[in-house]
């Protein structure tokens, strides 16, 4: 069963940039957008850097190891090296916190 | 999968030099400021390939013309470099583009520099784990060998032919990644391919222009390359602290122009995401925390010099 989460004060949340998130101990990174927030998985599925510092250009976040691309909307891999997609998670602004949707049993994972 | 813990990540945790809001800020990307410069550099190329020109029926000014000519073409490496980090332009299509140019006249594979570039990233200045490490010359012989330029070009074009063949030694599958490999070896194949086109046009069409504005000065010039990479960080700690294995080197505005910036060498240590034109702002940010050669790369070829005779 999945359930809306708080997963980060608005404050904290880097303007038009990546900021880190921890749920339990899932690390994640979460984007702000025009459009809203999306939330991923933080580690690059290809070397397992994080990408909570690399480069947000758009819809875009780049790798600071090798440089590879995802698509922060759904995960999937943009640009080489990376070729397996990030995992995704529902996300929305309520309140005055991020909001992440996750399955009970992944907030101990 | 295990975290990798990059340069990147350590310049902006917990303890960093610059905030990490503010190191953001600087990594912001604009294609402006790279057009402005690759616009300039177009100029220069223009004027130096001139000398060349007007020299080519006075033969004791053409070499000297050809030297000048070649200084600014194999600092097309800066070029390449600023491009494969995705930090002179914002549009990553004309870095990949120009990443490509560069690499084909200076005869470095743009795909494979990248990954050998990441690791060098990772792994400043490590004795068997970086793979563009120049080390300290044993001596003084060494030193000029290096400088000659002899074991560079053996090096590039010895990779060149055997990554064509489909043989990438232990230490480059170490840094290219699996998925990339047969990109890698496709890429080497092409570029052979372009320079023996090349070769056949010169030899047929007796074009000589490949020969007097290009391989000519690169070769003349490329010491100069040398001399200037071997600042970046040899004679420094063979430690994983970039703030003492790199050396920044405070040059004139014609050289930093050259460079791209890049003798701002521990700021872009420090950060690889920052732009080029943001270099300087963040060198003046850790100026204090980070190892500077105030005298550029005279001085610090000095004190490669003086390493190189207490170690012989």
């Amino acid at each position: 069963m999945s359930e809306w989460q708080n997963l980060i004060p608005l404050a904290d949340l880097e303007p038009d940039d990546v900021t880190p998130a921890r749920i339990g101990k899932r690390r994640l990174a979460v984007y702000d957008r025009p459009d809203g927030v999306y939330v991923t998985a933080a580690r690059c599925t290809h070397g397992g850097a994080d990408l909570c510092d690399g480069y947000l250009d758009g819809n875009v976040i780049e790798c600071p190891l090798h440089q590879g691309c995802f698509d922060i909307r759904d995960g999937s891999p943009l640009e080489a090296p990376a070729t397996r997609s990030l995992a995704t998670f529902q996300a929305r602004k309520q309140g005055d916190f991020v909001q992440v949707k996750m399955p009970v049993k992944a907030l101990t994972i | 999968m295990k975290q990798a813990l990059t340069p990147l990540t350590q310049a902006l945790g917990d303890n960093a030099l610059v905030p990490r809001r503010e190191l953001k800020l600087l990594m912001k990307r604009s294609n402006v400021p790279g057009l402005v410069h690759l616009f300039l550099w177009m100029v220069l190329l223009t004027f130096t390939g001139s000398l060349i020109w007007f020299t080519t029926d006075t033969s004791w000014l053409l070499a000297p013309a050809m030297f000048i000519h070649g200084v600014v073409m194999v600092h097309h490496f800066a070029l390449q470099h600023e491009c494969t980090h995705y930090t002179a332009f914002r549009s990553r299509k004309l870095c990949k583009f120009l990443a490509s140019y560069c690499g084909f006249l200076l005869v470095i594979p743009p795909l494979f520099f990248r990954y050998e570039h990441c690791d060098h990233h990772t792994y400043t200045n490590q004795h068997d784990k970086d793979p563009e490490m120049i080390p300290l010359p044993e001596n003084r012989r060494a030193y000029l060998w290096y400088l000659s330029t002899i074991p560079y070009w053996s090096s590039q074009f010895g990779g060149m032919f055997r990554r064509a063949t489909g043989k990438l030694t232990k230490g480059e599958l170490k840094f290219v990644p699996r998925s990339e490999v047969k990109k890698v070896v496709l890429e080497s194949q092409l570029m052979i391919l372009g320079y023996l086109l090349i070769i056949a046009l010169v030899l047929t069409l007796s074009w000589w222009a490949p020969l007097l504005y290009w391989w000519l000065p690169v070769m003349l010039s490329e010491p100069v390359m040398r001399f200037i990479r071997m600042t970046e960080h040899a004679g420094r700690p063979t430690v994983a602290d970039m703030t003492r294995n790199t050396r920044t080197n405070i040059v004139s505005s014609l050289w930093r122009f050259l460079a791209w910036n890049m003798n701002y060498h521990a700021a872009h240590h420090y950060a690889a995401s920052v732009p080029f034109y943001r270099l300087r702002d963040l060198h003046e940010k850790i100026k204090d925390r980070v190892y500077v050669e105030p005298k550029g790369y005279i001085n610090a070829h000095r004190d490669i010099l003086q390493r190189v005779r207490a170690q012989s």
